[in-house]
């Protein structure tokens, strides 16, 4: 059995790169039209529910990015399977907890729905 | 013409060292190799490969002023003095100009150069298309120099396990072939995380390549095909 794949984690990377591109033109979109930017309307837009999930999306997304682009750096320079396997276990680690931190924060700072 | 070359013999034990050299241009002297064969008359000790002198055997490949190419396609009327010499980067140097090519050559033959024909063979040959054969247009045409996966950062760092942009190539010239029958074995072959996916799409290979072909878009043609198999 193969520990690494290799399609896979070429089209995770494609698939996360093009949702990122979506996420942050969308993200420019939503910010750049309608009223100025002030610090009113980062939060209004950070605390709804549509930029909440367009955050942790981002997040999600970029982590997954980061998990491919990590694990090939490791590939390359940690010859060593025990040492590889320390090093992804803590990048994934690392990865994991952001995006949940994200998502715990994001759903703490929700605004109720009126 | 001042040229600098690269050079280094196992046998004296010294370190490699940079030689250079001062020659007169004859009249005739067009290409790099013209001048390389004349040093060659000079001093005898230079070695370099060389066969075709017309850009088709591929045998003198060779970093020229820092970019890989085929000194009997380089033209001198285009190079900048003092001309550097090195040997194909990232290649064992067997002497001065003259790598191994071992490795480059088993990932070749790893990736079975040749015709896979399961089916009953026809009684007088395979017909094609003209379509069909068109798709081997950019591919048939590379004469495995090694300019572009020595100019590959990915296959400098993992040359024993990466096929390199040269064998990817080649193997999409089979997977493309409309009469052959073995791309499923094939595309299994390359479905891993070395062989083909080392690849960073940095495309050195097709800035580099001295006959114009594109290996980086021979190797995404590859990943493509790979994707539409597995769905």
């Amino acid at each position: 059995m193969k520990v690494f794949l290799g399609q896979r984690a070429w089209l995770v990377q494609r698939a996360s790169a093009l949702t990122l591109l979506l996420l942050v033109a969308l993200g420019a979109a939503l910010l750049l039209l309608g009223p100025a930017l002030n610090h009113e309307r980062w939060h209004a837009l950070a605390t709804s529910a549509h930029g909440a999930v367009i955050i942790v999306l981002f997040f999600a997304a970029l982590s997954l990015h980061g998990w491919v682009g990590a694990r090939d750096i490791v590939l390359d320079y940690v010859p060593s399977t025990a040492a590889r396997l320390s090093v992804l276990s803590i990048v994934a680690a690392i990865l994991f907890a952001v995006v949940i931190r994200v998502a715990l924060t994001m759903a703490a700072h929700l605004s109720p729905v009126s | 013409m001042h040229i600098s070359i690269y050079r280094y013999d196992p046998d004296s034990g010294e370190n490699p060292r940079m030689q250079d050299y001062a020659i007169e241009l004859a009249p005739g002297d067009r290409k790099l190799l013209d001048v390389l064969m004349r040093l060659k008359d000079v001093d005898d000790s230079l070695s370099f490969r060389r066969s075709c002198r017309e850009g088709v055997c591929g045998s003198d490949g060779m970093n020229i002023n820092g970019r890989n190419g085929l000194a009997c396609m380089t033209s001198l009327s285009a190079l900048k003095e003092p001309v550097v010499l090195h040997p194909l980067p990232g290649f064992p140097v067997i002497r001065d100009l003259v790598v191994d090519m071992t490795q480059f050559f088993a990932h070749y033959h790893a990736i079975k150069p040749y015709l896979i024909d399961d089916g009953t063979p026809p009684e007088r040959e395979h017909l094609q298309t003209p379509e069909q054969r068109e798709r081997l247009d950019g591919l048939y045409e590379c004469i495995l120099c090694a300019c572009c996966s020595a100019f590959c950062p990915s296959y400098w760092w993992n040359p024993d396990k990466f096929i390199g942009p040269a064998g990817l190539l080649q193997a999409y010239r089979f997977i493309a072939d409309s009469r052959d029958t073995g791309t499923v074995e094939r595309l299994a072959f390359l479905d891993d995380v070395y062989r083909l996916y080392r690849c960073r799409t940095i495309m050195n290979c097709t800035e580099v390549c001295p006959k114009g072909l594109s290996p980086s878009h021979a190797i995404e043609r590859i990943r493509l095909e790979l994707v539409r198999a597995s769905s």
